[in-house]
């Protein structure tokens, strides 16, 4: 790899490079009946997807730095920085656009604009593994506005419609203020340490405070990153963009944006959280618990009055960001742990649930659950998958969440935050409310004359669910390889000094 | 050294300017406007502490980072002002408050 100039590590390149091979692809169009783009978009997914597995490897033991040839350990140079934790985001990320890419090849066979589509969400998602893959504040804000400005374009792609484009532009202004609260901590930070390399801020913190003003600033620099964040993973004062994007773009964007989204604003936070504040551990880990708590139950509560589809499962994303963000407030290995883990299980269960909801859409043409009822009389196939990945969500024992959910609750129990514990859990059975409400009406109710006339769904669509429904039963029913993946990596997130040391002094690629 | 209280209350009146602008206006093309404000608030930040960092030094890692930064926020400015066309399109108007086919 030394000898190209541009070198982001084998995933993000070839992410990087379908990017723009995609709608050359595409301008091949006719001749080739249209498959040529759709054929590269996926490709480069896959490609990417396999070259993530000799990267695992090579970072299992220690984070990996990638820097510049001759400066990487320098505090003024952008490096990448790869650890497990960014493999696991890196791997839903891509997993997801892999699912949504393959999705996409029937479910929008209708419309065109197929170089642009393809293109966007392979940025998206090369926008997500880069904020993974990031070691400096630099390089983290630009794979972080990569994937902000791809996203606001897939939300209002179905621009023919008011909905998307209002939706779109309520989205794109408030994530675009809280880039701005963003950049300004970042400009902050840098102001008082003189680097963006998050290992050196680490190192300067660590070392503590010059004077009680630079505590002061480094307070009003936490605030504004939590702020930034906090907006794009959607944490309850700046949520409200969420409920209205998520049911306006199309369903495999929805996928994408609740499965990977949401949750590279949730690793960030607790990228930030645990390597640069940390020593701010005792300011952060109560307002995180207590925006933890407010946005599960808002997420919940606000999800038992909804009527459509969609929006349902968009403040069920709300809810299930209050507990990754539980388990990061805790403090504890085993709570960073679930919250890993969440990302990965919810990432599925949400990411085949908008994918279905999708599919209902398609056939029937409606997102209002009272006329989807008794689809899974109609369609029992696709009925199936979708129950399957509401009792998952629903925390059913032997499917995935629950198993992150009790690595968050035991978190809870660690820490010693009894009555926090305790209204998550109720947080998690209020939830169970209205997944078994859609599921009986889905499942179990006369179908409408909309059911009725539902045309079937094709192969290309069923095979991305059926490939997430799987993984959801494998991961419940044998979940050791996958918990030690995630508290390996929440170990590594955790380790704070000993990760600056392999940081600064690490093995560079070149 | 002493002047950097002054550059950076210069950057908290942009601050000042911006977030007035993006909370009391109603037309979203000065909401756009306003979210450029706060992008060139945030870059004269950086600005401003690369150049006091150390005397008679200027670090380049804060300029690297603003003309990256410049160049993403000319994107998003494009995608904003194309969403406030289709917008416009769709409901006739610029007023933020007469687009609520949504409920928030």
């Amino acid at each position: 790899m030394g000898t190209l100039p541009i070198d982001f590590s084998p995933p993000l390149n070839i992410l990087l490079l379908g990017a723009l091979t995609t709608p050359i692809a595409s301008s091949l169009g006719p001749r080739l009946r249209g498959w040529a783009g759709k054929g590269c978009a996926t490709l480069s997914l896959a490609l990417s997807g396999a070259s993530l597995y000799p990267l695992y490897q090579r970072t299992r033991t220690e984070p990996l730095a990638v820097g510049p040839a001759g400066g990487g350990g320098s505090p003024a140079c952008a490096c990448l920085f790869i650890d497990t934790a960014g493999i696991l985001v890196a791997s839903v990320a891509i997993l997801l656009g892999l699912a949504a890419a393959v999705y996409s090849t029937r479910y929008r066979e209708r419309e065109g604009g197929d170089a642009e589509y393809y293109s966007l969400l392979l940025l998206m998602v090369a926008g997500m593994v880069g904020v993974g893959f990031s070691g400096d504040l630099l390089t983290l804000f630009v794979f972080w506005e990569l994937m902000s400005v791809a996203s606001y374009v897939l939300v209002a792609f179905e621009s023919e419609a008011a909905e998307p484009v209002e939706a779109g532009l309520k989205y794109t202004i408030m994530s675009a203020a809280g880039n701005i609260a963003l950049l300004v901590g970042m400009a902050l930070l840098y102001g008082l340490t003189g680097t963006l390399n998050m290992a050196h801020i680490a190192q300067v913190f660590q070392a503590g405070a010059a004077s009680a003003a630079d505590d002061i600033w480094q307070a009003v620099a936490l605030t504004l990153v939590l702020i930034g964040f906090g907006t794009k993973a959607a944490i309850v004062p700046f949520h409200t963009w969420l409920p209205d994007a998520h049911p306006a773009a199309p369903s495999p964007i929805s996928a994408m944006l609740s499965g990977g989204l949401i949750k590279a604003g949730a690793y960030g936070l607790i990228r930030i959280c645990t390597s640069i504040f940390l020593p701010l551990s005792g300011a952060w880990q109560p307002v995180l618990l207590l925006l933890a708590l407010l946005t599960m139950s808002t997420g919940n509560i606000l999800a038992l009055v909804q009527q459509d589809l969609k929006r349902l499962l968009a403040f069920s994303s709300i809810a299930q960001i209050g507990y990754i963000v539980f388990g990061l407030a805790t403090g504890t290995v085993d709570g960073l742990t679930g919250s890993l883990f969440h990302v990965l299980n919810h990432a599925l269960a949400k990411g085949l649930l908008f994918l279905c909801a999708g599919a209902f859409l398609y056939a029937t043409g409606t997102r209002k659950i009272r006329d989807l009822s008794g689809m899974a009389r109609q369609n029992p196939g696709l009925g199936g998958i979708f129950t399957l990945g509401m009792l998952a969500i629903a925390g059913l024992p032997g499917l995935n969440v629950f198993m992150s959910e009790i690595w968050i609750i035991r978190g809870g129990i660690q820490a010693a935050q009894i009555l926090p514990t305790a209204l998550l859990v109720a947080n998690v059975l209020l939830s169970v409310m209205y997944y078994l409400r859609t599921i009986q009406v889905i499942m179990m109710e006369q179908p409408t004359p909309v059911v009725l006339d539902a045309r079937a769904v094709p192969a290309a669509m069923l095979a991305p669910m059926a490939v997430l429904a799987t993984l959801c039963v494998v991961i419940g029913l044998y979940p050791d390889p996958f918990v030690r993946f995630a508290s390996q990596a929440a170990a590594m997130v955790w380790s704070g000094p000993a990760q600056v040391a392999t940081w600064t002094s690490g093995g560079l690629l070149r | 050294m002493t002047a950097l209280p002054y550059y950076l209350l210069g950057t908290f009146a942009l601050f000042t300017i911006g977030f007035y602008c993006l909370i009391t206006r109603r037309n979203i093309i000065r909401l756009v406007i306003g979210l450029d404000i706060l992008t060139s608030a945030a870059h004269l930040v950086f600005i401003v502490f690369s150049s006091s960092a150390r005397p008679g030094f200027t670090q380049p890692l804060a300029h690297a980072l603003v003309v990256i930064s410049m160049g993403l926020d000319g994107c998003l400015v494009a995608v904003a002002l194309a969403l406030v066309l289709l917008a416009y399109r769709r409901y006739g108007t610029r007023d933020v408050r007469q687009l609520r086919k949504l409920r928030g």
